[in-house]
């Protein structure tokens, strides 16, 4: 794809940001971005949104958040699945031959909202919302149905917690969070058979932010520095149905991720350095990585995941700015030796009814 | 790339004997029938879809995915208010145009009236801590700029109640239009006042319906379409929120006047290589949620000079005889469903490019152009459908536009 990564930014990680209103989350984070791109606001020529209005809770909340986010008298899109799907619909929008370069911005303030009564708002009214469904049910039916698939077990997830929250204590954009033990995990309170509270990595606020370039602008502006190249995007929607074919199946996992490689011309998961993917609770985590099967010279989560830092709408695009930081040679602490190619996952709706990636490859 | 297919269902105030995602099948079977394709030959699905608060299920389009055949396809959702439909297609347009995909779905479904007030949850777009307060909704915000353009221009009600009879007359050939009859004037103005100059005739219906369009890339719809739309130009504009900061000696813009509007028909008549819009558009299929909007939109798209569309109308320029078809279809006046119908313009002018139109064709269509609009008339989107594929040069967007003082 003939798409470049220019500038990244992402908020400073917190459980809570209570100091910024959502436009002032948005306008510092974009800004940010264009600062690390060397570039202004008259520059760009389009901006890509990607928010939700009921995390949000407005109406339509690109109205009051699109001049914020730089969009003010430029060509502005938006999408609402999710941050990634944001730096997709980006990534086609710079592609696309009539515009060069731009922003995506997502955020997610969901301190100021409950997010699982949003979930239950999201489930259609006639069988799944009368019951009650929200993210902790969906996430328990699909660890239920890993654990059956790949024979996960309740150690495995309490060690993989505290395998993430050690990852994330050593990338300095990642919230620190308390040392905890398997133990302690294996005894929080069950939520959803079989996923307890310790599973989960807390939602926290946040925002990321991507400038993107087309090849075209890339090239007539020689003085230009761009971070990374996109090699390819794919994304893809499941069934709306809980089935357990679908949850276990991650039928649409590998058929994207085949998709992927091949547009990227990859052979396969171990071309690439490493690989930053979504995953809600540690069930998921480790079901993510079986159904990966990457060998041991690819790392998994190098930020840390989801335990680094969790806003939840936008997770998928701080994944994005985490590969790029990393392929760029500017992650920092928890910076990979000579890492060049970089897969990034994220996932939307309920119990990862959708599965986004993106490969990354140095420029340099 | 080129439209090769569309399909639209009744726009009524209700379709209790289908649920949400039925509706949304029944736009996708329609358009695939009439592109001549099967579920499987599709790429990509994009969703139309604004706010979800009238049906009030937030995973609306997730639902849909089964029965629109999305399952294991490349599927995001779109909302941009009002403007959805228009920006929907403009990321389908980004799915082809990238090269990634050769053949693309846009559909949507809204559903309005399963809230029993649309204009309290259209409150709740507004800032929380001044706009809301003040009880803006989408009416008395419309009425707001009306009443500005009035002042500017000398506007009188009757002037805009024309445009309502004509919307309807029109909407008389459309199978699927919500509301359609011969009125007069009069009719119009003994309406019941909403909120000044706003009668109720001057309003768009709150509607239910879905619409669907298959797009392809111009070497398959060459193949699959006699006589495709071929989609020449493409572009959207953002402005502020806030109508204050579109008032005054310091502003950018006029919040009368939709000043948004002309930077996307500039960027997309370039894209066209239109110059001279009235000579070479023959149909428009513009947003006019409110009679209010028709004047203030003819003159941002380049069809005649500030404050003059009211004459051209009252000329009848803007019939179907005329010398621009305005809204063959009835337009939003006459059908409303929110989510989408940005996208049923876009199908309305490609019906007319692919001489589709039924009773409501215009003779010799070359280029078509449609409009949507959302937020607080903040969002456009300005889509130029052609009989051949006219476009012209890529990279030399307006990179930085500026808009007009006024």
């Amino acid at each position: 794809m003939d798409v470049y990564v220019m500038g990244v930014a992402v908020h400073p990680a917190a459980d809570a940001i209570r100091d910024l209103r959502l436009e002032e989350l948005a306008y510092t984070t974009a800004r940010a971005a264009l600062d690390d791109a060397r570039l202004t606001r008259d520059h760009i020529d389009h901006v890509t949104l990607a928010c939700c209005d009921e995390i949000d809770a407005r109406g339509i909340s690109s109205m009051l958040l699109a001049s914020p986010s730089g969009a003010y008298l430029k060509d502005e899109n938006r999408v609402t699945d999710s941050g990634l799907t944001g730096l997709h619909l980006g990534a086609l929008r710079a592609a696309s031959g009539h515009l060069g370069l731009g922003l995506v911005v997502s955020w997610s303030q969901s301190s100021v909202g409950p997010l699982e009564n949003i979930a239950r708002m999201r489930a259609e009214p006639f069988y799944s919302r009368p019951i009650g469904l929200n993210f902790a049910i969906t996430e328990g039916f699909l660890a239920g149905a890993v654990a059956t698939q790949f024979g996960i077990t309740e150690v495995e997830v309490a060690e993989r917690v505290c395998y993430r929250l050690s990852a994330a204590a050593k990338n300095e954009r990642s919230l620190q969070r308390a040392r905890t033990s398997p133990d302690d995990i294996g005894a929080s309170p069950l939520l959803a058979w079989p996923l307890r509270v310790g599973h989960r990595p807390p939602v926290t606020d946040g925002a990321a932010a991507i400038v993107l370039a087309s090849g075209e602008w890339v090239r007539t502006h020689p003085e230009s520095r761009p971070l990374a190249r996109i090699a390819g995007i794919e994304w893809a929607v499941d069934s709306h149905a809980l089935s357990g074919e679908r949850l276990a199946g991650f039928q649409v996992f590998h058929d994207t991720l085949r998709r992927l490689l091949s547009r990227a011309g990859l052979a396969g998961v171990n071309d690439f350095d490493l690989i930053e993917y979504e995953a809600q609770t540690a069930w998921a985590d480790i079901a993510i990585e079986r159904a990966l099967d990457a060998g041991p010279g690819v790392t998994l989560n190098p930020s840390g995941g989801a335990w680094s830092q969790n806003p939840f709408f936008c997770r998928g695009l701080v994944n994005a700015v985490e590969a790029t930081l990393q392929v760029s040679g500017r992650a920092g602490t928890n910076q990979i030796a000579g890492a060049r190619c970089a897969l990034v996952h994220g996932s939307c709706g309920f119990a990862q009814q959708g599965h986004g990636f993106m490969a990354l490859e140095s420029v340099h | 790339m080129a439209v090769i297919g569309v399909g639209q269902t009744a726009h009524r105030s209700r379709h209790d004997d289908k649920t949400y995602p039925e509706l949304v099948q029944q736009a996708v079977v329609l358009a695939l029938e009439d592109a001549g394709l099967h579920p499987d030959q599709i790429d990509a699905v994009v969703f139309s879809m604004a706010q979800t608060t009238f049906m009030g299920v937030h995973d609306a389009d997730k639902w849909a995915v089964d029965y629109a055949w999305a399952r294991g396809k490349p599927f995001m959702r779109v909302n941009s208010g009002g403007a959805s439909g228009g920006s929907a297609l403009q990321a389908a347009h980004d799915h082809v145009a990238s090269g990634q995909y050769g053949t693309v779905l846009v559909v949507g479904a809204d559903r309005i009236t399963e809230t029993p007030d649309a204009q309290f949850v259209l409150n709740l777009i507004w800032d929380p801590m001044y706009e809301q307060q003040v009880a803006l909704n989408t009416v008395t915000m419309t009425a707001l700029a009306a009443q500005r353009y009035m002042h500017k221009y000398g506007t009188t009600e009757q002037q805009y109640a024309r445009v309502v009879v004509r919307a309807r007359r029109n909407a008389m050939n459309n199978p699927s239009a919500h509301l359609k009859g011969l009125i007069d004037v009069d009719a119009v103005m003994a309406s019941p006042r909403i909120a000044w100059p706003h009668k109720l005739f001057d309003i768009c219906p709150r509607s239910a319906g879905a619409a669907a369009i298959v797009l392809s890339r111009e070497d398959l719809a060459r193949e699959r379409c006699a006589r495709p739309a071929f989609i020449n130009g493409v572009a959207g504009m953002s402005n502020t929120v806030f109508m204050g900061d579109r008032m005054g000696l310091q502003a950018d813009s006029d919040f009368a006047d939709f000043c948004g509007l002309p930077l996307a028909a500039a960027e997309c008549y370039r894209q066209a290589g239109i110059t001279d819009p009235m000579r070479e558009i023959q149909v428009a299929e513009i947003y006019d949620a409110f009679s209010s909007f028709h004047f203030p939109q003819l003159e941002s798209l380049g069809f005649c000079a500030r404050g003059t569309a009211q004459y051209l109308s009252d000329d009848g320029e803007f019939d179907l005889c005329g010398q621009l078809a305005v809204n063959p279809s009835g337009g939003t006046l006459c059908s409303h469903p929110i989510g989408v119908t940005g996208l049923v313009r876009v199908a309305e002018a490609a019906r007319q490019v692919m001489h589709r139109a039924g009773a409501m064709q215009v003779p010799s269509v070359r280029n078509a152009l449609a409009t949507a609009a959302g937020g607080s008339s903040q969002f456009f989107t300005v889509t130029l459908l052609g009989d051949e594929p006219r476009r012209h040069g890529s990279a030399a967007r307006l990179s930085n536009l500026s808009p007009t003082r006024y």
